[in-house]
């Protein structure tokens, strides 16, 4: 593989994190059905068993009155005797629930089959066909959303009589507009194809894909609903029932009804049917819902938790960014990436540390380390981050709060995703100015003016009261640089602030960025995957590789003198304009190592030409010059005398 | 623009939803005019009353005269209550299922609102989890179950609220009262809501909180709270909007339902026996006016929708 990142798609959450490190084999747990699911079948199965036998099972005539069989009483409570007790006429309730099932399966059954036949065949021409046919679905279908349905039952009902036929005929009509909205959707993702083409174009047959790419988008997402739509035909027949409007046959609804007056009394004869209604819903509901989950990308069940472990160690020479051996671990469901494994690294006023590395390297989660920032995540720090003075893995909230917002600036990777886009330029760059520095609302405006035309915006005026959508991705990202800036910070943390940006506007950003940096004696720390950058616009590099950095020095030093095996190879893959343009571009094989399961040795060893068997056992230790050291057995230039002896390392 | 395309839209679809109804009516069995006249009248009273109420002409015909009607607000008398008028029966019994309604939505947005928020600032946690599962519960009871639930609870067993909203003082006259005996079938109303716009809201939010301009407002030093309520609810809200619109069409239905189970003498109760004593005038006016309601709220919808994104607004999307 190319030593090319691959472009603003950076890296956003640990779920991504980890699925761009490693690829772990699908849990099959996690396709399961689980024990709701058993539950459910278990009741729906008891359902149809009392549906189809209802007649041949040894229960009581439901229709036969208390009075002539002297076998239940007038609202006889619940007992040995009637299961659910008897009603206001001394039936029994628990054959009437029984008599209850079929009606409510019958309609269940074929409304589902018939709504969901028309409604997918609707949804599927208009999804493919697109253009007018779809506009007039969707037209349709908002008119049927609009409609108030229980009217339109009200008066059709009225019209054509309570026979079984008129109830599968409406429900069914009324059940039309969901599964023709779901298959739509479904289908009109299926016409870009993008995804089937990609399956394809990678090898695998026609079956596969429509089994793995078109089931899952079509056919789950619509069996799925049936389920649901048939606890919603349910429903609505109760609500029928509720405002009088029932079948002839004893339905639940038509029992809920009728036991609704004796609520006070006799709370049993309705709340026993009520009962019976919610769970067969809820059984119904909770099969539509695992069979979604089923071919539904998992979700990520992880507790957003930040935790720190360890001491705190002095910072010696007073830097502005002290860290001190940081270890930073994201716990994943596919276990824990240690994303930052043992960094230190300090910069001083007025001082710029580039951090280079591939993607998947850890280098953003070293910045990411510092301000404490890891979107939805369960993620524990050790070790010391210090920044002016301040412990941001130990101190007080409000301080490490206070520290962020008056001490650091950030600048992110991607313009385009780093400001809000519902909030006007000006309040994105005012608030941190109120929030931390109590300043009024019109200083904090003419501040942000200032700001403005210090990061080279024309008519601040006019951007301020303007949207990020209506400003190009170079001015986007002057304003992230403006608002980094709002609180006067002394560290700036840059996040490959250029790679989405287009060639022209880069070297612009950059020389803004460091032009700031130098004026304002800013400690800079600025993240890339670009040696080019570094060269130009940093006094020393870290290169960063599996977690850890690997080698740093002074950025000529560096360059003049690279001596980890990956900072050679990273040097080789960078374009070089003195060199003759025919010399050739040598890339690394093969990819970053996975940071769920560091393996023993040196990181980087699968991928070195000059890795040795004690490279794949023994992590090298960082060599101990100060202003240069580097963790390698066999360092360039050196030729390996014997094997084993990481203590050769040292010699320069 | 895209205002003006939605509103041409609403208009049609209330069209649309006057015409099919007024079609539905017509198809009834029973004859207005016989109805009106009586059982003892002869042929030609029936005939003269039938050319009175302007139930002659073609069913275009009469659908044109009614929307002409309907637009001053004269739906017809009510053919059974003599000597009301369709409107006057609205106008006493929309304010019940109005405030209904509103008690409603503004019980389930204040639910839904905090507790997705705090469901998604820890996905997974105990709040996150009770909650899902009880919205998972309360999409599987119907308006009417978990009616006779809470007035069996909370009626019944403790008897801390009426079981049945009797005499119901307007909300100006005795606002403690008319909130005691609404709040049950508010909440009972409004539970259903809570469980659909928690859902919704709460994976919008979570999708929101992996932006980078929320991480970058945390890496500004702004508190878990401020960042929650300004940076991630506002882009986070578009679908929950959108539902709470589309929602109103199915919150109509469940409001009359209620007022069967509490005995509200609401606009339900009033369509309701209106159907069942085929007084179609008002079964109508009660179509037209709920259509009517349907199609502004959601262009209300509509317009804040570009409140809520300056890209609809600025049609950069």
């Amino acid at each position: 593989m190319a030593l090319v990142e691959p472009g603003p798609t950076g890296v956003k959450t640990a779920a991504e994190a980890v699925a761009a490190v490693d690829h772990p084999p699908a849990d099959r747990s996690s396709r399961q059905l689980g024990v709701l699911f058993w539950f459910a079948a278990g009741w729906i199965l008891l359902l149809v068993i009392c549906a189809v036998f209802r007649d041949l099972l040894p229960f009581r005539d439901p229709d036969a009155l208390g009075i002539r069989t002297r076998e239940v009483r007038k609202f006889e409570d619940p007992s040995w005797n009637a299961w659910f007790g008897g009603d206001g006429q001394g039936r029994d309730q628990f054959a009437r629930v029984v008599q209850g099932a079929r009606p409510a399966l019958i309609i269940g059954i074929t409304v589902t089959l018939i709504g969901g036949f028309i409604g997918s065949a609707i949804g599927v021409t208009s999804g493919y066909l697109r253009g007018k046919v779809d506009t007039a679905t969707t037209v349709v279908i908002d008119i049927f959303l609009a409609f108030p349905g229980l009217v339109l039952l009200i008066a059709v009902r009225a019209s054509f009589g309570n026979s079984m036929l008129v109830f599968i005929v409406l429900f069914s009509i009324t059940s039309i507009p969901g599964y023709a909205r779901i298959v739509r959707g479904a289908s009109f993702a299926l016409s870009e194809r993008d995804f089937v083409d990609a399956a394809e174009a990678m090898g695998a047959t026609k079956r596969r894909v429509l089994w793995k790419e078109l089931a899952p988008n079509v056919a789950i997402p619509v069996l799925s609903f049936a389920f649901i739509g048939f606890a919603l035909v349910i429903v609505a027949e109760g609500g029928l029932a509720f405002i009088g409007l029932s079948l002839d046959e004893v339905t639940w609804g038509k029992l809920i009804a009728e036991g609704t007056g004796d609520i006070k009394d006799h709370a049993h004869v309705s709340l026993i049917p009520a009962t019976v209604m919610f769970l067969t819903i809820l059984a119904f509901n909770l099969a539509g819902d695992s069979i979604r989950r089923l071919y539904s990308p998992r979700e990520v069940a992880t507790q957003r938790r930040l935790r720190v472990e360890g001491i705190a160690d002095v910072n010696p020479d007073g830097s502005v960014l002290h860290i001190s051996d940081l270890y930073t671990t994201l716990h994943t469901p596919a276990g824990d990436v240690h994303a930052v494994d043992g960094v230190s690294l300090s910069v001083r006023a007025g001082q710029a540390l580039g951090v280079v590395g591939e993607s998947g390297s850890g280098k953003t989660m070293i910045l990411r380390s510092i301000v404490g920032a890891f979107a939805l995540s369960d993620v524990t720090r050790s070790g010391t981050v210090e920044v002016a003075g301040v412990d941001m893995l130990r101190a007080p909230r409000g301080q490490v709060l206070r520290t962020l917002g008056t001490e650091i600036g950030m600048v992110s990777q991607n313009p385009l995703t780093a400001l809000n886009p519902v909030r006007r330029i000006e309040s994105q760059i005012i608030e941190p100015m109120m929030v931390h520095r109590g300043t009024s609302k019109a200083q904090a405006r003419e501040r942000a003016l200032e700001l403005l035309r210090l990061v080279g915006i024309p008519a601040p005026e006019r951007r301020l009261r303007e949207y990020p959508h209506q400003l190009s991705g170079g001015m986007r990202q002057r304003v992230t640089i403006a608002i980094a800036l709002a609180n006067e910070p002394k560290l700036l943390l840059a996040d490959e602030p250029t790679t989405a940006l287009d060639v022209t506007v880069q070297d612009q950003i950059l020389r803004l960025l460091s032009g700031l940096q130098q004026e304002r004696e800013m400690a800079m720390v600025l993240v890339t995957h670009d040696l080019a950058v570094v060269k130009g616009f940093t006094d020393s590099v870290a290169i960063v590789y599996g977690g850890q950095v690997v080698e740093y020095g002074p950025t000529s030093e560096i360059f003049a003198n690279p001596r980890h095996r990956y900072t050679v190879a990273l040097m080789q893959s960078m374009p070089d304009l003195d060199l003759p343009s025919h010399s050739e571009l040598i890339t690394i094989d093969g990819s970053p190592p996975s940071l769920l399961r560091p393996t023993p040795g040196c990181r980087f060893a699968a991928r070195c030409p000059a890795a040795q068997d004690v490279c794949h056992s023994l992590t090298p230790a960082a060599s101990e010059r100060d202003d240069h050291w580097f963790r390698c057995h066999f360092p360039a230039e050196i030729t390996p005398v014997s094997v084993g002896a990481p203590a050769d390392s040292e010699a320069d | 623009m895209l205002i003006a395309r939605r509103a041409v839209r609403l208009v049609f679809v209330f069209f649309v939803v006057t015409f099919v109804t007024f079609v539905l009516l017509d198809l009834t069995p029973g004859d207005p005019a016989e109805t009106f006249a009586g059982l003892n009248a002869t042929p030609e009273v029936v005939e003269q009353i039938r050319i009175d109420l302007g139930l002659d002409g073609s069913l275009f015909e009469r659908y044109v005269h009614w929307l002409g009607n309907a637009i001053r607000l004269d739906f017809g008398d009510s053919v059974v209550t003599r000597g009301f008028s369709s409107f006057d029966l609205i106008r006493d019994t929309l304010p019940k299922t109005l405030e209904l309604m509103i008690l409603a939505e503004l019980i389930a947005i204040g639910l839904a609102v905090p507790l997705a928020i705090a469901s998604a600032r820890r996905p997974g946690g105990l709040v996150d989890n009770l909650s899902s599962s009880s919205a998972f519960g309360l999409l599987a009871l119907p308006s009417f179950v978990l009616g006779i639930y809470m007035s069996y609870v909370f009626g019944v067993k403790l008897g801390w609220f009426p079981t049945i909203v009797d005499n119901l003082p307007g909300l100006n006259d005795d606002p403690i009262d008319n909130l005691r005996q609404m709040l049950l079938p508010s909440v009972t109303l409004a539970l259903n809501l809570v469980a659909v716009y928690l859902r919704l809201l709460r994976s919008d939010l979570i999708e929101t909180l992996q932006e980078d301009y929320v991480m970058l407002a945390q890496a500004r030093g702004l508190s878990e709270r401020r960042v929650m309520w300004r940076h991630v609810l506002r882009p986070s809200s578009l679908n929950f909007t959108t539902a709470v619109g589309l929602n109103v069409a199915g919150l109509v239905g469940g409001a009359f339902i209620i007022e069967i189970l509490f005995a509200i003498n609401g606009m339900g109760s009033l369509v309701i026996r209106s159907v069942i004593l085929e007084d179609f005038n008002v079964v109508a006016a009660v179509v037209a006016i709920l259509t009517v309601a349907y199609v502004s709220l959601n262009f209300i919808v509509d317009l804040l929708y570009a409140w809520l994104d300056p890209r609809i607004r600025h049609g950069a999307r």
